[in-house]
């Protein structure tokens, strides 16, 4: 097993911290896009353009609604989008796991 | 929000980033779920702004009935009743409790849509619900000619009912041990405290409530740093 078995889309620093933040909420939780931005310290521009691949890749679902005359967008991870990060997950702990042998 | 199209790299493309590594990107998950852990509600707050509202407010009313305090009185038929600043004290902390609670939880919800804020929000609602069936039933009780010694000890026991249930409520819809168990003590302390009469159900509210709603604090205090613990230890 190599680096080449992990998901490209996810083995990229943002990306990842963003996939790490979305999987950590209770399933069916969807996240505003502020709050988000908050919890990683990014630009808006460079979340924005990380959110789009993941979105292109149906890893995340934004949504964007009023509520009353406010936009909200949130965001959440789709069922394809956690078992990547879960095969993700599960990959790096068998690499580091056969590293050490 | 903006959907700028800054410059980056081709799609796909591993280097749009730093490189990682993989104990790096191990690193970056616990990082990561820490810090979506820590933004979740905190038990110790909670539980903390109640135990000390029970512990102050019931014991200002029994020192006072008692006559530990000034302020106290003999009722009809030789009961004896708080003093009023007893009381005012009392009224005070339970609705301080009762706001700390609600900004908390908003506070904690803000920015977080779907199943849990739904289910928050339920919840919420019935302790709401909960306790406007609760103050009605007492009105009925008064009005069927309760006397002052029941009225008040059917107040207490029955408010303690509903917390202990709303708790057992949440233990079990959360699957959390501390607070289920917090239930079940605090249903006991609503029967303890109606049989011990007044004014001794206000020393058992007191030392046996309030101090339960203190020792769910500390439980969740101890969890949460031996779990800070093993973190940095796996991490390190």
């Amino acid at each position: 097993m190599s680096d080449l078995d992990l998901d490209p889309i996810i083995h990229a620093q943002s990306r990842l911290r963003v996939v790490a933040t979305l999987a950590a909420l209770p399933v069916g939780d969807r996240i505003t896009f502020p709050r988000l931005q908050s919890l990683l310290d990014m630009t808006a521009g460079n979340l924005s353009t990380h959110l789009r691949k993941l979105e292109d890749a149906d890893y995340v679902l934004v949504t964007k609604a009023h509520e009353g005359r406010r936009p909200t967008t949130s965001i959440e991870l789709t069922p394809r989008g956690r078992l990547a990060f879960e095969t993700y997950a599960a990959t790096l702990t068998a690499l580091l796991g056969g590293g050490s042998s | 929000m903006t959907h700028d199209d800054a410059p980056h790299s081709s799609q796909l493309d591993v280097g749009d980033d730093a490189p990682l590594d993989p104990a790096e990107s191990l690193r970056i998950i616990a990082a990561q779920t820490d810090k979506v852990r820590a933004t979740q509600v905190d038990g110790r707050v909670l539980f903390g702004v109640w135990g000390v509202a029970w512990l102050v407010g019931y014991l200002a009313l029994y020192l006072t009935a008692e006559g530990h305090l000034p302020g106290g009185s003999s009722g009809p038929g030789g009961l004896l009743l708080p003093a009023t600043w007893a009381y005012i004290v009392f009224a005070a902390l339970i609705w301080t409790a009762v706001a700390v609670t609600i900004v908390y939880s908003i506070r904690v919800g803000s920015g977080v849509r779907g199943v849990s804020a739904r289910t928050g929000a339920m919840y919420g609602w019935s302790w709401f619900i909960a306790f406007a069936g609760m103050g009605t039933i007492i009105g009925g009780l008064v009005n069927l000619g309760a006397s002052d010694e029941i009225v008040s000890l059917m107040s207490n026991s029955l408010a303690c009912l509903v917390v202990g249930i709303m708790y057992l409520a949440g233990g079990t819809f959360w699957q959390d041990t501390r607070q289920y168990i917090l239930g079940i003590w605090i249903i006991l302390v609503a029967v303890v405290a109606l049989y011990a009469g007044l004014p001794g159900a206000f020393l058992v509210m007191a030392v046996l409530g309030g101090g339960g709603f203190l020792l769910g604090a500390l439980g969740d205090h101890l969890v949460r740093t031996t779990r800070t613990t093993r973190t940095a230890r796996s991490r390190g």
